[in-house]
C-alpha cells in the first residue's frame, strides 16, 4: 500500500515539485500515473524509493513510514518492492540469469531457491531462450522484460515502473503493459508512470494524473479498444479541460464515456504544458 | 550472511578483476609503481643507516691501564669490560705486543729501543668497540671510572659526526618516504575512483534492489585486495631482481667501497621475508581500502 498524506517537496533550489499531495493505492490495485514533464512524477517516484525525503507531509509505503525510516532500514525496505525503469538499468556484465539472481543474492536467499525461482520467472516474461544472454545482446523489449523478471523475482509488494515503454518500440508497449497487468491480477500492486496516452486510454484504470506538483485528476476509467476519438469531440474535450483544469481533481460525470473524455483532455492539456 | 552468500561476493570480486580487466591493469600498475617508489626508498634507508651503523662500530675505544696492573687484575679488567652494557667486541693488547707495535710505528728511530730494557714500562691495554655508537661517549666515561684505567682514548668527533649524519639521512628519508606515500596514495585513490565511477550505475541499481553497503562493498574489497596482493608480489620479485644485482655489484668493489661502510648493506636474503611480507600486506590493504572508500560517494542513492 502506498500512501502520501499532504506530500509537499521543495528542493533546495527553491522549486516546489510537490505541493500538498494526497493519494492512497491499495493492495492489488494497478494504477497510471500521468503528466507532463516537471510535473512532480519522477519526485514522487524518488519518494517512493526513499531517494529523497518530503518537506512536508507523511509518505508510507508498504508499511513503512518513509519519514522515520533510518539510513540502514533503507535496504529491507527497498526489497518490499520491485522497480522497472525506463533505461533498464541491467548489469551489463552479467548474463540475464545474474540480473535477476542478483535480487534474491541480495536477501541471501538459498541456494536452491535461487536456482528454481529464478529460470521460473524468466520463463513467465517468456525469455527462456535468453537465459544466459548478456544485456547488449537483448532487444529493448528483451531487456524491459528482463528489468520487470527482475523487479518481480522477489515477490514484492509493489512494483513501481518508471515509464517501462519510454524505450521500446510501440507495439511492444502493449506487450509490456500485459505483463504488468498479469502481475497485478497475481495481487502485486503495480504503479506505473508514463506520458503515452493511447497506452493509457487502451487498458483504462486507475488514472493519476500530476500536474505542477498537483494531483488534477485521480479516477477510474474503463479501457477502450482501439476507437479514436472524433477529431471535433477531441478539440472540445481539450477545451473544456483547458477552461476547467484550475479546478483539481477535476469533476467526474457519471457516463463511461465522459470519464475517459476527461481523461483525454488532462492529458492532452498536459501535452501542451511539453509532455515528453 | 550464510558462507554461500560469502562465497558468492568473494567470487563476484575475483571474476570483477577479469571484467574490468583495463581498470584493473591500470589499478594493479599503479599499486605497482607505488610501492616499489615507496619500498626502495625504504630499503634505501635502512641500507643507509646500517652503513653509518656499521662505520661507528670501527670507531674503537683505546683503555690504556696502569703499567704496574698486576695480570690477574687485568684478567679480571677484561672480564668486567665484557661486561658492560654497551660494549660489543673485547680486544687484549699485551705489554708485548703494544711494545712490538710501537717499535713497528717507530721502524726510522729504532736505535731509541737499545737504550729501553725490557717491554715492563708499557701499559697493557685493551681495544673495545661498541654496540651503540650514539652513547660512546657515556661508555668512555663509566670505562674512566674503572680501577687500574690510566688512560681512555677515544674519538667522539666520529661519533658526532655519524650520529648527525644519520640523524640528516632519517630526516630526508622520512620526509622522502612520506612525500612518495603522499603521491602513491592519490595516483592509487584516483585510479580507484576511476575504476569505481565506471561502475556507479551498477551500484545504483544493487542499492535499488535493497543490496547493503557492505553487501555491495565486499566483491570491492576483494577485487582491490586481489589487485593489491598482486602488485604487491611483482613489486617483490622487481626490488628482489633489482637489489641482488646492485648488492652483488657494490660487494664486489672491494676495500674502496668497505671503507664507505658497504660491507654493512645488509643482504636481500636476511630481508627477504619481511620485504615479501610488507609489500604484499601494503598492496592488499590498499588495494582493498583504496576500493572500498571510492564506493563510498556513489553508495547514498
Amino acid at each position: 500500500m502506498v500512501e502520501l498524506q499532504n506530500v509537499s517537496v521543495t528542493y533546495s533550489s527553491g522549486v516546489d515539485a510537490l505541493n500538498n499531495v494526497s493519494l492512497k493505492i491499495n493492495d492489488g490495485d494497478f494504477a497510471f500515473v500521468v503528466g507532463s514533464s516537471g510535473a512532480g512524477k519522477s519526485t514522487m517516484i524518488k519518494l517512493l524509493l526513499k531517494e529523497i525525503d518530503a518537506t512536508s507531509g507523511v509518505v508510507t509505503v508498504n508499511g513503512y513510514n518513509l519519514n522515520k525510516l533510518k539510513k540502514r532500514k533503507i535496504p529491507e525496505f527497498r526489497r518490499t518492492l520491485g522497480f522497472v525503469f525506463q533505461d533498464f538499468r541491467l548489469i551489463p556484465s552479467m548474463t540475464v540469469y545474474e540480473n535477476i539472481a542478483f535480487v534474491l543474492r541480495v536477501i541471501d536467499a538459498p541456494v536452491k531457491y535461487i536456482r528454481k525461482r529464478v529460470p521460473y520467472v524468466i520463463s513467465l516474461v517468456g525469455l527462456h531462450a535468453k537465459t544466459n544472454s548478456y544485456p547488449d545482446e537483448l532487444s529493448g523489449g528483451e531487456k524491459q522484460r528482463v528489468a520487470i523478471a527482475r523487479a518481480l523475482v522477489n515477490d514484492p509488494q509493489l512494483i513501481i515502473a518508471d515509464e517501462p515503454t519510454g524505450n521500446i518500440d510501440p507495439e511492444l508497449s502493449y506487450e509490456i503493459v500485459e505483463l504488468l497487468k498479469g502481475i497485478n491480477d497475481q495481487g502485486t500492486t503495480i504503479l506505473m508512470v508514463t506520458h503515452e496516452h493511447d497506452l493509457v486510454r487502451h487498458f483504462g484504470g486507475r488514472i493519476i494524473n500530476i500536474t505542477d506538483g498537483e494531483i488534477v485528476f485521480d479516477e477510474v476509467i474503463s479501457g477502450v479498444t482501439d476507437e479514436p476519438l472524433p477529431e471535433e469531440e477531441l478539440a472540445q474535450t481539450m477545451a473544456e479541460a483547458a477552461g476547467g483544469q484550475a479546478q483539481a481533481p477535476s469533476p467526474v460525470t457519471s457516463t463511461e464515456d465522459a470519464l475517459i473524455d476527461e481523461v483525454i483532455a488532462a492529458l492532452t492539456g498536459a501535452d501542451q504544458g511539453g509532455a515528453e | 550472511m550464510k558462507l554461500s552468500g560469502f562465497k558468492y561476493l568473494a567470487d563476484q570480486g575475483v571474476e570483477n578483476i577479469w571484467k574490468n580487466k583495463m581498470m584493473a591493469f591500470a589499478t594493479f600498475c599503479v599499486l605497482l609503481i607505488s610501492l616499489l617508489l615507496v619500498g626502495s626508498s625504504v630499503l634505501f634507508y635502512l641500507n643507509m643507516n646500517s652503513m653509518i651503523l656499521g662505520l661507528g662500530n670501527q670507531n674503537e675505544i683505546a683503555i690504556y691501564l696502569d703499567p704496574e696492573t698486576a695480570q690477574e687484575d687485568v684478567d679480571a679488567f677484561g672480564e668486567k669490560l665484557k661486561s658492560l652494557e654497551n660494549i660489543n667486541t673485547v680486544d687484549y693488547i699485551s705489554k708485548e705486543q703494544a711494545y712490538e707495535s710501537m717499535q713497528d710505528q717507530i721502524s726510522r728511530g729504532k736505535a731509541i729501543f737499545d737504550y729501553i730494557d725490557g717491554y715492563d714500562f708499557m701499559p697493557d691495554g685493551f681495544n673495545a668497540t661498541v654496540i651503540n655508537n650514539d652513547t660512546i661517549e657515556d661508555t668512555v666515561a663509566q670505562i674512566s671510572q674503572m680501577e687500574h684505567v690510566e688512560s681512555v682514548s677515544s674519538m667522539p668527533q666520529v661519533a658526532e659526526f655519524l650520529r648527525e649524519l644519520r640523524r640528516v639521512v632519517t630526516i630526508i628519508a622520512v620526509a622522502i618516504i612520506i612525500a612518495l606515500a603522499a603521491v602513491s596514495m592519490i595516483m592509487i585513490s584516483n585510479t580507484t575512483k576511476a575504476s569505481v565511477f565506471a561502475r556507479r550505475e551498477e551500484i545504483q541499481i544493487m542499492k535499488y534492489v535493497g543490496a547493503t553497503n557492505a553487501f555491495i562493498r565486499m566483491p570491492f574489497f576483494v577485487e582491490g585486495m586481489v589487485t593489491g596482493f598482486f602488485a604487491g608480489a611483482g613489486a617483490f620479485f622487481i626490488t628482489w631482481a633489482v637489489y641482488r644485482s646492485v648488492y652483488r655489484i657494490l660487494t664486489e668493489q672491494g676495500m674502496l667501497m668497505r671503507a664507505f661502510g658497504i660491507g654493512s648493506i645488509i643482504p636481500f636474503d636476511n630481508i627477504r621475508l619481511y620485504v615479501a611480507f610488507a609489500y604484499l600486506l601494503a598492496g592488499a590493504l590498499i588495494g582493498a581500502l583504496g576500493s572500498v572508500v571510492s564506493t563510498r560517494r556513489h553508495l547514498d542513492v
